[in-house]
């Protein structure tokens, strides 16, 4: 098979793209660049179809500025409605979040997919979806953190968590090649260690004759009754954000949408898709971090910008905790106060290490479309028993940093001391469960097209295809109808990769 | 210059470290305005606004936040910045935050926390 083609932006001078494959997948992301390469090594004609623009790591900014205009959806500006506006944080980019992630690799734990058949009917993945993990591990490199990349923020924590005994410690597996601890997984890894999608699956689809168009957000897909035969939008400038010519892909197989949590939904609702669990039952791992000061350098932006984890709290009372490293551009303003004040605060910046806890949170919400325009608009607010687990995940960092050595904690919650030391932090025991006192952000998403066995209750089957329609499938994290308690990749790509083969299945 | 005044006032120069008038802020202000979403900008001149009005609620002076005494201006950028009320705080912090990515990229900024300047951000994408 020749090699395929990239359409980039075409100007409204340009003529329109009109063209025809065997399938369209929507979103270049974890599950439709895997959800591609599957169809397209099994021999298919595929158009991948991308919001975002093609940027090779030596196109990756280097500052939180430039990854926030060049890779994240509209600068990251998406907040939840309710109480509490948090962050929803999704890239918007060839590759998609797995651009702008630390690729961190967790498989899917058995006990999600009893869930997954207890509560919704769905049977028969695990065995397929751990064996498409595995071929994944294998094709695109998982490895540990090595020891040069761990940097002292991971291993500190790693060694408080061993000394506390805590039953499962780890240096994270990530999707990398050697990686340098360059500490820029966040703006896109300029030394192509970190294997974002862009790097394998993506290249790959093109080499084996597919069509990757970018900067071409999919306005609706388009369909003969219930059958879906193709998806239409307008190429939009990747700087000025300017309208181009119009774009029409046919299909004379199937849609595969992976468009993301918040996309895929809209996307359908927009499509003619109607289902009564269209946009519902939404999911995430809400997060946030603490700080601990410490008397030595810190220093948290050398090594891997994430690279200790521990679920040994995944179960009871719902939480994963990990590091994370921010640069100073964002540390600035996540130090409470402002003037003389604040900059004083800001003189610590090598002495603090940055903490998180992501809650397994039960609480749903729901994505919509806008009044105006097409944008999604995300209604969540936690419930009392998660931000109680929010407040147990304070506590848990707080006594990690403690046992790493800390002088005092940084907890970042409106409302209480800037700083606690070890003998005040029985304050925590009473921290407010307001989201509104928190800074966090919604990094895990999941739900919106959920799977299940009732179209009543879900959007897709458990083959990723929408009750009801003929040849629409959905191969995202939208799909996904728990919340996991680890790191999503690596389900979604078994999910994407698993969909994909029964299309070729038929 | 609304924005320009509560960011210098957010982040002053102190003997430790240079403050965001010292971080070629005009340019990045152009920039940023030029750049990001209405919704953001809006957001952030929205802030300042806030902030500029709001003395009189934090250090009890009804002056601007710009014409007040600098050490009450300073009293006024921390406790405006430590609203009780959720939406106040909010509205600081995203002009905290749109100063903050001036700010902390700064070379000097950098350096002094032994990180190495950036390359500028190529702004470029695949063509072909």
């Amino acid at each position: 098979m020749s090699a395929g083609e990239h359409i980039a932006f075409r100007g409204r001078d340009e003529r329109d793209l009109d063209t025809e494959v065997d399938y369209v997948v929507v979103g270049s992301g974890a599950g439709g660049a895997t959800a591609a390469v599957t169809l397209a090594r099994g021999g298919a004609r595929v158009a991948l179809v991308e919001a975002g623009a093609w940027r090779d790591p030596e196109d990756y900014p280097s500052s939180a500025y430039g990854g926030m205009r060049d890779l994240m959806e509209d600068w990251s500006a998406q907040v939840t409605r309710g109480r509490a506006l948090w962050p929803v944080v999704q890239a918007r980019t060839m590759g998609g979040t797995t651009v702008v992630n630390s690729a961190i690799c967790v498989r899917t734990p058995d006990d999600i997919f009893e869930q997954w058949s207890r509560e919704h009917g769905i049977d028969g993945l695990r065995t397929r979806v751990h064996a498409a993990q595995d071929r994944v591990e294998r094709e695109i490199t998982v490895e540990e953190v090595p020891v040069a990349a761990r940097g002292r923020s991971n291993s500190l924590a790693k060694k408080a968590a061993d000394d506390l005994g805590w039953s499962d410690s780890h240096y994270m597996r990530r999707y990398a090649k050697g990686c340098e601890g360059s500490g820029q997984c966040l703006q896109g890894c300029r030394t192509s260690k970190k294997q974002s999608m862009n790097l394998n699956y993506i290249p790959e689809t093109r080499a084996k004759g597919g069509l990757i168009v970018s900067s071409a957000p999919v306005d609706r897909v388009l369909s003969e009754g219930t059958r879906a035969v193709g998806v239409t939008g307008r190429f939009v400038h990747p700087t000025t954000r300017a309208e181009g010519t119009r774009f029409r892909i046919r299909a004379r197989k199937g849609v595969v949408v992976a468009a993301s949590v918040t996309h895929s939904p809209v996307l359908l609702m927009r499509s003619g898709v109607r289902s009564p669990a269209l946009g519902k039952f939404f999911r995430s791992h809400p997060g946030t971090g603490i700080f601990g000061c410490y008397d030595d350098n810190i220093d948290q932006n050398v090594g891997a910008t994430q690279g200790w984890a521990s679920i040994a709290f995944r179960k009871n009372p719902g939480l994963k905790l990990e590091t994370l490293a921010i640069p100073p551009e964002l540390v600035a303003s996540r130090f409470a106060g402002g003037g003389t004040q604040l900059m004083r605060r800001l003189t610590e910046y090598r002495h603090v290490a940055m903490w998180c806890l992501a809650v397994r949170a039960e609480t749903t919400g729901t994505i919509s479309q806008s009044l105006f325009g097409s944008r999604p608009v995300v209604h969540y607010e936690l419930n009392a028993p998660d931000m109680e687990r929010f407040r147990q995940g304070m506590k848990l960092l707080a006594q990690q940093h403690f046992a790493a050595g800390a002088k005092a904690i940084i907890p970042g919650i409106s409302g209480m001391p800037y700083k606690l030391t070890r003998d005040d932090v029985g304050l925590l025991d009473d921290a407010p469960t307001d989201p509104r006192r928190y800074v966090a952000i919604l990094s895990h998403l999941f739900g919106g097209c959920i799977m299940g066995k009732d179209p009543q209750t879900s959007v897709v089957d458990s083959r990723g295809r929408v009750h009801g329609w003929e040849r629409l499938t959905v191969a995202d994290a939208s799909v996904i109808p728990t919340n996991l308690g680890v790191n999503p990749q690596h389900t979604i790509m078994g999910l994407a990769m698993t969909f994909a083969e029964d299309l070729l299945g038929g | 210059m609304l924005v320009r005044s509560a960011i210098v006032l957010l982040y002053p120069r102190t003997d430790v470290l240079p403050g965001a008038e010292d971080c070629d802020l005009d340019a990045f202000l152009e920039r940023f305005q030029r750049e990001t979403t209405l919704l953001i900008w809006s957001g952030v001149v929205a802030g300042a606004l806030l902030f500029q009005i709001s003395p009189i609620f934090t250090v009890h002076v009804p002056l601007p936040a710009s014409l007040l005494p600098p050490h009450l201006a300073d009293r006024h950028a921390d406790r405006i910045s430590n609203s009780s009320i959720y939406l106040v705080r909010q509205a600081i912090f995203l002009v905290k935050l749109a100063a903050g990515l001036a700010w902390g990229a700064d070379p000097v900024v950098r350096a002094r926390f032994a990180l190495p300047p950036m390359p500028p951000d190529p702004g470029t994408w695949r063509t072909e």
